[in-house]
């Protein structure tokens, strides 16, 4: 009995230091020296391949450009993105092209807090300086708002940023966006869109208990997702339903897919916000990377 | 392995198609008539949508045919197949058509306006070049051109956008048009029809 009590206040006292050592564990975060020299034009344009503008418009209830408020059920709670907008106070007006920069690329804000997985920042891991800095020039442009988003509404211990340390320590890796030689220009295009700025995994591939997508699954779809089903997009179910690159391309510009349907549901807002304002090109790039078979397109590593 | 996936993937499939059929084999009444009027306008667009994406050489004759359904099935002949209530099984609309009622009918008049423009249109196609290379639509991202800023172009959907009427329309290259359309289609869509869960 006696011993089992030992045992039980070693495992606590295992489970305190561990979390403690969580907490004051920094995250290596970087300090780049970025030029504040953008391009709105390819800013605005990578916004809008990246999503930020249809996740943090509320579009549904009238909200105004990226002033946040969109609620993003998981199983872990509700998550809200937040205003993005130029304002000082409520937005990310006061920031610097670094801050911006670390919270883009490493999810990281900037008082050193991790961001909740839900922001895509994993997949823009690789953006360049340059489209960092383009990305902060079209967001100069924004109107400020002067007003919160609503907090997120997690339960515990989710709700606890710490805990985010380690699922970044186990889960968060590069996306796959090098070019790879011997490859197209297309695909590789399509890479760096699929794999990065458009982040279809986000939706399209399953996740694991904590949250983060599964190898293993990748592409195969997401029956866990809040309103509708993100559907596989695997070449292959691709291919069986219809699609070709040219019918995919179209769609995302579009909305309307090969039986005479259109898209609802997110997918019709990615299009609608995201995907339409696009180029032919990169649209044809993105289509041509999904097409081709999994198993050779996940030997290009 | 590879065969199991394949059962699998048209297992899945049947299924989702059987749901469908089976949703509006069983409608009745509104929402049977409202079915099989999306239906035919998506028999329509199907059409069309494979000529501009290159598929299928272009055919004016069909577009005008095309452009007439969708009218024909728009405006105020889709709003009225929908009575406030007939929103049980099977119907797929959401309750947000009768809440946003305002901008349910707005994006209806909307379709009507934009298929008049695509029947007018349609003779603007150069044969020449079927899929074109999205220079109206796409050079600078913006969708409705001018885009500077973050926010260019967008709006695109919004009923406050003071609506093209037909005769500008008929200007367009009937491309640019059908794009219109279907992303008027696809907005609705967003907005009101809920998807199989």
């Amino acid at each position: 009995m006696r011993r089992l009590g030992i045992l039980f206040a070693a495992m606590l006292l295992m489970a305190m230091t561990t979390t403690g050592a969580l907490v004051v564990w920094p995250i290596p975060a970087e300090t780049p020296d970025i030029a504040d020299i953008g391009d709105v034009q390819a800013g605005a344009y990578l916004a809008r391949a990246s999503g930020c503008i249809s996740c943090h418009t509320d579009f549904e209830n009238g909200g105004r450009p990226l002033a946040g408020g969109v609620p993003f059920k998981t199983p872990f709670g509700t998550l809200i993105s937040p205003n993005i907008t130029t304002d000082p106070e409520h937005g990310i007006g006061s920031w610097t092209t670094a801050d911006f920069a670390r919270a883009v690329r490493q999810g990281i804000s900037p008082d050193g807090h991790p961001y909740y997985p839900a922001f895509t920042y994993p997949f823009y891991g690789s953006f360049t300086d340059q489209q960092i800095a383009d990305l902060w020039a079209a967001f100069q442009t924004v109107a400020p708002v002067a007003e919160d988003a609503p907090d997120h509404d997690l339960a515990f211990p989710f709700n606890q940023r710490w805990t985010l340390k380690a699922w970044r320590a186990a889960f968060l890796t590069e996306p796959a966006t090098d070019p790879v030689e011997g490859m197209n220009k297309a695909w590789n295009r399509g890479r760096v869109l699929v794999e990065g700025a458009a982040h279809c995994g986000a939706c399209h591939t399953e996740r694991n208990l904590a949250g983060a997508r599964m190898s293993d699954r990748k592409f195969m779809g997401n029956p866990d997702l809040p309103g509708s089903d993100a559907p596989p997009i695997t070449a292959e179910v691709l291919e069986n339903n219809g699609w070709t690159i040219s019918n995919l391309a179209y769609a995302l510009k579009t909305g309307l897919t090969p039986e005479g349907d259109v898209f609802g549901g997110s997918m019709g807002e990615v299009v609608n916000y995201g995907t339409a304002f696009l180029t032919d090109a990169d649209r044809k790039a993105i289509a041509t990377y999904l097409l081709m078979p999994e198993a050779e397109k996940f030997a290009q590593r | 392995m590879n065969t199991y996936l394949r059962a699998a993937v048209a297992a899945v499939f049947l299924t989702i198609t059987g749901v469908a059929v089976f949703a509006h084999s069983s409608a009745t009444g509104v929402v049977k008539e409202r079915m099989d009027a999306m239906k035919a306008m998506g028999d329509a667009t199907k059409t069309v949508g494979a000529m501009f994406s290159g598929e299928v050489a272009y055919d004016p004759n069909q577009v005008r045919n095309a452009a007439e359904i969708v009218q024909a099935h728009s405006g105020s002949a889709m709003t009225d197949l929908f009575p406030e209530g007939s929103n049980a099984t099977p119907s797929e609309a959401m309750d947000t058509t009768w809440e946003e009622w305002e901008t349910f009918s707005a994006l209806a008049r909307q379709l009507e306006v934009m298929a008049a423009g695509l029947g007018r249109a349609a003779g603007n196609e150069p044969s020449s070049t079927p899929m074109g290379s999205g220079t109206m639509m796409s050079d600078t991202g913006g969708m409705m051109g001018g885009s500077s800023g973050m926010m260019g172009g967008s709006g695109m959907m919004a009923t406050t956008v003071p609506m093209m009427d037909a005769e500008h329309l008929a200007e367009m290259p009937a491309e640019a048009v059908f794009t219109m359309m279907s992303q008027t289609c696809s907005a609705c869509h967003t907005r009101f029809r809920a998807e199989e869960d």
